[in-house]
């Protein structure tokens, strides 16, 4: 595995544990989502300069697009949640149980 | 909602399970999922209930979570191989990442948890949605790529068919059984995906009829728990007779349609000398028909203590559109007699 490669390997790892595991606010739900896109951001950008040509070079805008418009839905969500449960915290999310 | 904004999310839907259907690169197909996970998130919550809300939440954190776990695993299959082709995918750790983003896509147990609660969050047309289309695309994807990892898939269906059994056993609200009885149906799929694709192609086309007149019918008579069922026997009494049928066949007993798909699964498992997972798959759908066969009680074969102020109500024309129930109703009670056509249609 080469360091690049390894690299935002570990960084999407490192997002998708936060990710994982967050216990008080969706918004660092949310940043945490913000920050593997960015990863994958990175590898696809390093991936395009590997080959000398600009041939595959969109993809990496078309995944920030992307990225973009989810992030933007989830901002949108989480002021909905702050409109019905009054606060983002994610202890309040229990009205669903069994 | 208006009728604009509708038709455009409809539309969005449609485009990202197409996109996803017509692609044969990875990234074209993450594409399709996002545009369809986005698309359906103003559905969700529509109504601006707190409940709404928190489905529509859940919702998003676990779809979009699966899709940059899908992104990611193609990124590295990419930097291994150095193509993006869907079908041509053969290293391990990128597939089962795959497999694993997928699973978490469709709800398939021990990545099942969101399932339940985001469907009870929703109103049943939604649900119903949720449930049938938006499975489609990643289905798609599961039978393009080679599952070189045998035991993962049949790990993840054995404890899909095994958790949708027991989960629903203590539920009475609908849309809770209906969530665990779709989690124990894509267990079945997923069990017969590396062996006979086209099985698992029935089974999802089966299980789509099935749901929907399953949802339609707890929408015709508006009713959300098991308890307000009990009082369609007066309102509507041939759905009412109808619905055991319905039920009888999610549970997969013969002659009924559900059966097909069960039946056709286990003799493959058995082929493939799997006898033993294929009796703990079929015992595993006893716990399913228990819950079946609990609605059906309450609905059909008992009278509830409910004090009835008449128990002949007017039976005025009603609005709703019962055409597709009508339909999908047929095909789930008598479709079993076309088996042999039905898998020559499906292994062209």
């Amino acid at each position: 595995m080469t360091p690049i490669h390894f690299a935002f390997s570990s960084t999407f790892m490192l997002g998708l544990a936060g990710l994982a595991f967050h216990r008080a606010h969706l918004l660092s739900a949310l940043l945490c989502l913000e920050g593997m896109m960015l990863s994958l951001f990175i590898a696809l950008s390093i991936w395009t300069l590997e080959f000398n040509s600009t041939n595959f070079a969109m993809s990496a805008m078309i995944l920030m697009a992307f990225s973009a418009c989810e992030a933007s839905a989830g901002l949108a969500l989480l002021v909905a949640m702050a409109r019905t449960h009054g606060t983002d915290s994610l202890q309040s999310l229990n009205l669903l149980q069994c | 909602m208006n009728p604009y904004i509708l038709t455009i999310l409809l539309f969005a839907m449609g485009l990202g399970t197409t996109i996803t259907f017509a692609s044969s690169h990875w990234l074209l197909a993450w594409m399709g999922l996002e545009i369809n996970t986005l698309a359906i998130l103003p559905l969700m919550c529509q109504s601006h209930h707190p409940r709404a809300v928190e489905a529509t939440i859940k919702y998003f954190l676990t779809q979009a979570t699966a899709a940059a776990m899908l992104l990611f695993a193609s990124i590295t299959n990419a930097w291994i191989t150095g193509q993006w082709n869907l079908e041509f995918m053969s290293y391990s750790l990128p597939t089962t990442l795959v497999t694993v983003a997928l699973a978490l896509k469709i709800g398939l147990a021990p990545l099942h948890a969101w399932m339940p609660e985001v469907l009870q969050g929703l109103d049943l047309t939604t649900g119903l949605i949720l449930s049938t289309w938006q499975k489609l695309a990643p289905f798609c994807l599961l039978l393009q790529i080679n599952p070189s990892n045998t035991s993962l898939l049949l790990i993840l269906g054995l404890a899909s068919t095994l958790v949708g059994g027991w989960g629903g056993l203590n539920q009475n609200q609908l849309r809770k059984i209906l969530a665990y009885s779709s989690i124990a149906h894509l267990g079945w799929m997923i069990l017969v995906l590396q062996f006979f694709p086209s099985l698992t192609l029935l089974t999802l086309l089966m299980y789509f009829v099935m749901t929907f007149s399953l949802f339609i019918t707890f929408k015709v008579n508006n009713s959300t728990t098991i308890n307000s069922l009990s009082m369609s026997w007066s309102k509507a009494p041939i759905i009412s007779s109808m619905v055991p049928f319905i039920l009888l066949s999610l549970g997969g007993l013969p002659p009924l349609s559900g059966f097909m798909p069960k039946w056709l699964i286990l003799q493959e498992l058995t082929k493939q000398s799997l006898a033993p997972l294929a009796t703990l798959a079929a015992l595993s759908a006893l716990l399913s028909l228990y819950f079946y066969l609990r609605i059906s009680y309450a609905m059909t074969l008992t009278m509830s203590p409910n004090i009835l102020s008449n128990a002949l109500p007017w039976r005025l024309p009603s609005n709703q559109h019962t055409l597709p129930l009508a339909i999908t109703t047929s095909l789930t009670i008598c479709l079993l007699p076309l088996t042999p056509a039905i898998i020559t249609l499906l292994t062209l």
